[in-house]
C-alpha cells in the first residue's frame, strides 16, 4: 500500500483512506449489532463501539504498512 | 442497606436534591469540555498542526450536554466544514488577483449558508454554518499570498475536524448523558396522556378550550418526538434500526389525534345544535370504547392489553351502532350525522388499535425488526422569506466589513470578517438576535478580559503542558459552567468560552504579542457588533407578527394541498406539515391572546376538514361510484380547496352549496351503490358540519343559509 495516494492530483496519505475505510467497516458492525440488539450485552456500548474501532485500525494500519 | 441512603435522602430537603442534581449534570459537562479541550489542544500539538487554537474553537463550538447532540451535529459539521474549504479553495483559485470580485463572492457564499442555517432548524443549521465560517476561515488569511491557501486549507479541515473527532468521542465515552432515555421518557407520557384523555372524555363532551390545550399538548408532543428522535439515531444503533418504527408510530398518533378530535367536535356540535339524543347515541357508542380503555388500574400501562381489547371491541361496535340507531327518531339528516359520527369513531377505533399495536410491539422487542415497514417521514414546513432576509442581511454585512477594510487597509480586517461570519450564521436563527447578540458579545468580552489575565500573568511562568492546564483551567472552566446557565444567562456561557480560547490563540511554541492580542480583541469585537449592528437595519423576521401572519396563510392552504396534491401519501405529509407549521407559529405567539385563540381555531377548522377532505378523496377512488355523483364530489373537494385558500363569504357559499350538492346525490344513489357511497357520505358530512360549525373560525364567513330544505 503506498504511502501517498493523488486523488484528483492532490496527494492525500494512504492511511486516511484506510481510516474512512476502517470507518465503514465500524459503521456495518455497528448497523448488524444494533440489529439484533446485542448492545445490551455490553457494559458500556460507545466504549465498545471505540474500541472496536481502534482493533480494526490499528489491525488494518499494521497489517497495511509493516 | 438501601433504607439508609433513602432516608438520609427524604431528610434532606427537596430544593437541595434538586439543586445537587442540576449542579452534577453541569460540573459533569464542565470536566467533558476541559477533558475534550485538553485533548484537543494535546493532540494537535503532538500531530504539529499549525493552530491548535482553530481545533480549541470547534470544540468550544461542537460541545453540548447531550451527546447526542454533539454526534448529530459533529456529522453535519464534517460535511460543512469539507464543503466549505472546497468552496474557499475554488475561490481562491477563480479570483486570485481581484480581491473585490473574491470578496462579493466570499460574502455571498457566507450569506447563501447563513440563510442554509435558517432554512433547515434542525442539525444541518451547523453544518451551513460552518460552511461558511470555514471557507472565510481558509481563504481569508491566504488573501495575500494565494500560493498557501491549499496548505492553510488542509490544515485548517485537519485542525477542524480533528476537534470534532475529539469533542464526539469525549461526551460520547465518558458519563454520557443519553438523549435515549429522554425519548423514551417523553414518548410513554405523550402516550400514556393520550390514552388517558381519551378514557376520561367518556362522558363526551370536552368544552372548547380544553380541546384547544389537548391539541396544543398532542402536536408539542408529536413535534417533540420527532426532534428527539432525528438525533437519537446518531448515538444509538439500536434506536436507529428502530428508526423507521418509530417514526410510524408518531405518524399513526397524530392520524388518531386527529380523528378523535374530528369526532369530538361532532359531539359538540350536535349539543348545541339541539340533538342531544344523537349527540348522546354517539356517547353511547363511545362507552364501549372507553371501557377498553379502562382495564384494571394495574394492568393499564399495557399497551398489549388495550391493543387486544381494542381488537376485540371493534367488531361489537356496529351491532350497538345498529341499535342505537334504531332508538333514534327516524329523522333522515340527524340519522346521518349519527352515521358519520360512527364512521368516524371506527376509523378511530382503528388508529388507535394500530397506535397501541405498534407501541406494544415496539416496547416488548429488543433490537430491531425483521421484515420493513412502510416508510413515511415526518415532513417540514419551510417558509423562504427568513432565509432570505438572513441570505440578504449576511451578504450585506460581509460586503460592508469587506469595502471597509479594503479601504482603510486595516490590518485585521479578516478577523472582524471571520467572527462576523461565525455569529451572523449562529444567531440568524435566533427570535431575539439582538439581545442575543449583546449578551455573547458581553461574555465575550470577558472572556477576552479573564485570557488576558492568564496570558500575560499567568502564563508566562509556566512550562510544560501540565503547567498550561493548571494555569488555564480554572478560568476557562467558567465558560461551559455558564453554557449549563443558558436559561438564566442565555449566550453569555458560548460568548465566554469562544472568547476566551479564540483569544488564547493557543501555538506551539507559544507568541506573546500584546500588540496583536488587543488589535485581534478590538477586531473580533467589532465584528461581532456589526452582525448585531445588522439586525438592527435588517430585523429578523423569524417570530414577528408578519412571519406569523404568512405562516397562518400556509397552514390554511394546508387543506388546498389536501385536495390537489397527489394522494400517494398524503396523510402523512398532510398530518406533519401541519404540525410542524402549528409548532413553528404558536411558539412565538402570545399565550392567552386574541391571535392565539384564532390560530387555535384555525389550526383545528385546518386539521378537520383537511383530513375529511383527503378521506374522501380516498372514498372517490373506489371504483362503483357513479360518475355523476363523483363529479360533484370532486366539485364539493375543488371548491373547499378554493375556500381555504382565502376565505370569504362568497367562496364558503359556493363550497356549502357544492357539498349539499354532493350530500344530496349521494344520498340518491346510495340504495344502488350503498358499498361505495356509504364511507364517502360520512366524509361529506363531516365536511358540511366542519363548514357550518358557528364556533370554528369560518364563522366569520358563514352566509345565513336557507336551512329549511333540511330542518326537521
Amino acid at each position: 500500500m503506498p504511502r501517498e495516494i493523488a486523488l484528483a492530483d492532490a496527494l492525500v496519505p494512504g492511511i486516511l483512506l484506510v481510516y474512512l475505510g476502517c470507518l465503514v467497516v465500524l459503521l456495518l458492525i455497528d448497523t448488524i449489532v444494533g440489529r439484533y440488539g446485542l448492545y445490551r450485552y455490553v457494559w458500556h456500548p460507545s466504549l465498545f463501539r471505540v474500541a472496536v474501532f481502534f482493533v480494526l485500525f490499528g489491525a488494518a494500519g499494521l497489517l497495511l504498512y509493516p | 442497606m438501601s433504607a439508609v441512603p433513602s432516608r438520609l435522602f427524604a431528610r434532606r430537603p427537596s430544593w437541595l436534591g434538586e439543586f445537587l442534581v442540576t449542579e452534577r449534570q453541569a460540573w459533569i459537562f464542565v470536566l467533558k469540555c476541559m477533558l475534550a479541550f485538553y485533548i484537543a489542544a494535546w493532540l494537535s500539538m503532538l500531530f504539529q498542526l499549525e493552530q491548535p487554537s482553530t481545533t480549541m474553537i470547534t470544540v468550544s463550538i461542537v460541545m453540548h450536554p447531550h451527546s447526542g447532540m454533539v454526534l448529530a451535529k459533529s456529522f453535519y459539521r464534517a460535511i460543512g466544514t469539507c464543503a466549505g474549504s472546497l468552496c474557499g479553495v475554488l475561490l481562491m483559485a477563480a479570483f486570485p488577483q481581484q480581491r473585490e470580485l473574491f470578496l462579493l463572492s466570499l460574502s455571498l457564499w457566507v450569506g447563501l449558508c447563513a440563510g442554509g442555517a435558517v432554512l433547515y432548524r434542525n442539525f444541518m443549521s451547523y453544518g451551513f454554518v460552518l460552511a461558511g465560517y470555514t471557507a472565510a476561515i481558509v481563504a481569508l488569511p491566504a488573501i495575500n499570498d494565494p500560493y498557501t491557501v491549499f496548505d492553510s486549507a488542509m490544515m485548517r479541515v485537519s485542525e477542524v475536524l480533528l476537534g470534532i473527532v475529539v469533542a464526539g468521542l469525549v461526551s460520547d465515552v465518558v458519563l454520557p448523558e443519553r438523549l435515549r432515555q429522554v425519548l423514551r421518557r417523553s414518548a410513554r407520557e405523550h402516550y400514556a396522556h393520550f390514552i388517558d384523555f381519551a378514557r376520561s372524555s367518556l362522558g363526551g363532551v370536552i368544552p372548547r378550550a380544553q380541546m384547544e390545550q389537548a391539541h396544543l399538548h398532542f402536536v408539542r408532543a408529536a413535534v417533540q418526538i420527532e426532534d428527539l428522535r432525528s438525533s437519537v439515531i446518531f448515538e444509538d444503533p439500536e434506536a436507529r434500526a428502530r428508526s423507521s418504527r418509530m417514526q410510524l408510530l408518531n405518524v399513526r398518533y397524530m392520524a388518531a389525534a386527529t380523528s378523535f378530535q374530528s369526532l369530538h367536535h361532532l359531539i359538540n356540535r350536535l349539543q348545541r345544535g339541539n340533538h342531544p339524543r344523537t349527540a348522546g347515541a354517539l356517547i353511547k357508542l363511545y362507552a364501549p370504547v372507553g371501557r377498553a380503555l379502562a382495564p384494571s388500574p394495574a394492568d393499564q400501562s399495557k399497551p398489549r392489553l388495550l391493543a387486544e381489547r381494542l381488537a376485540a371491541c371493534e367488531p361489537t361496535l356496529p351491532s350497538l351502532a345498529a341499535e342505537l340507531r334504531e332508538e333514534l327518531r327516524q329523522d333522515p339528516e340527524l340519522l346521518l350525522e349519527f352515521d358519520s359520527g360512527a364512521a368516524l369513531l371506527y376509523r378511530f377505533v382503528s388508529e388507535l388499535r394500530d397506535f397501541t399495536a405498534l407501541e406494544a410491539t415496539l416496547r416488548e422487542t429488543q433490537g430491531g425488526f425483521a421484515g420493513s415497514v412502510e416508510r413515511v417521514s415526518f415532513k417540514r414546513a419551510n417558509d423562504y422569506a427568513a432565509p432570505l432576509v438572513s441570505v440578504l442581511r449576511t451578504f450585506l454585512t460581509m460586503v460592508t466589513l469587506s469595502v471597509f477594510w479594503i479601504k482603510t487597509g486595516w490590518p485585521f480586517g479578516p478577523n472582524a470578517m471571520l467572527l462576523a461570519t461565525i455569529f451572523s450564521g449562529l444567531l440568524a436563527t435566533s427570535p431575539s438576535p439582538l439581545a442575543a447578540t449583546a449578551n455573547t458579545w458581553i461574555g465575550y468580552a470577558v472572556g477576552m478580559l479573564a485570557c488576558y489575565a492568564v496570558v500575560f500573568w499567568l502564563m508566562p511562568g509556566s512550562d510544560g503542558f501540565l503547567m498550561l492546564i493548571l494555569v488555564t483551567a480554572p478560568l476557562l472552566a467558567l465558560g461551559p459552567y455558564l453554557t449549563t446557565r443558558n436559561a438564566t444567562l442565555p449566550g453569555i456561557g458560548a460568548g465566554y468560552t469562544l472568547g476566551f480560547v479564540y483569544i488564547l490563540a493557543l501555538k506551539n511554541p507559544m507568541v506573546y504579542s500584546p500588540e496583536h492580542f488587543f488589535n485581534d480583541a478590538i477586531a473580533s469585537l467589532f465584528g461581532l457588533m456589526m452582525s448585531g449592528a445588522a439586525f438592527m437595519v435588517i430585523p429578523t423576521v423569524i417570530g414577528t407578527a408578519w412571519l406569523r401572519r404568512r405562516q397562518l396563510v400556509q397552514l390554511r392552504r394546508q387543506v388546498t394541498m389536501a385536495a390537489t396534491a397527489p394522494l400517494q401519501g398524503l396523510v402523512y405529509s398532510f398530518e406533519s406539515v401541519n404540525r410542524d407549521l402549528f409548532h413553528q407559529i404558536v411558539q412565538f405567539t402570545p399565550p392567552d391572546s386574541q391571535e392565539q385563540r384564532s390560530l387555535l381555531a384555525w389550526a383545528l377548522a385546518v386539521h378537520d376538514s383537511g383530513r375529511a377532505v383527503i378521506e374522501l378523496r380516498h372514498d372517490m377512488q373506489h371504483a362503483e361510484l357513479p360518475p355523476p355523483v363523483r363529479e360533484a364530489m370532486q366539485l364539493a373537494v375543488e371548491t373547499l380547496g378554493y375556500l381555504y385558500d382565502s376565505p370569504d363569504r362568497d367562496r364558503w357559499q359556493v363550497a356549502d352549496h357544492a357539498v349539499d350538492q354532493a350530500i344530496t346525490l349521494t344520498t340518491q344513489t346510495m340504495p344502488q351503490a350503498r358499498a361505495s357511497c356509504r364511507p364517502a357520505l360520512a366524509h361529506l358530512l363531516q365536511l358540511r358540519t366542519a363548514l357550518r360549525d358557528d364556533e370554528s373560525a369560518l364563522a366569520p364567513y358563514i352566509a345565513k343559509v336557507p336551512e329549511s330544505a333540511h330542518a326537521p
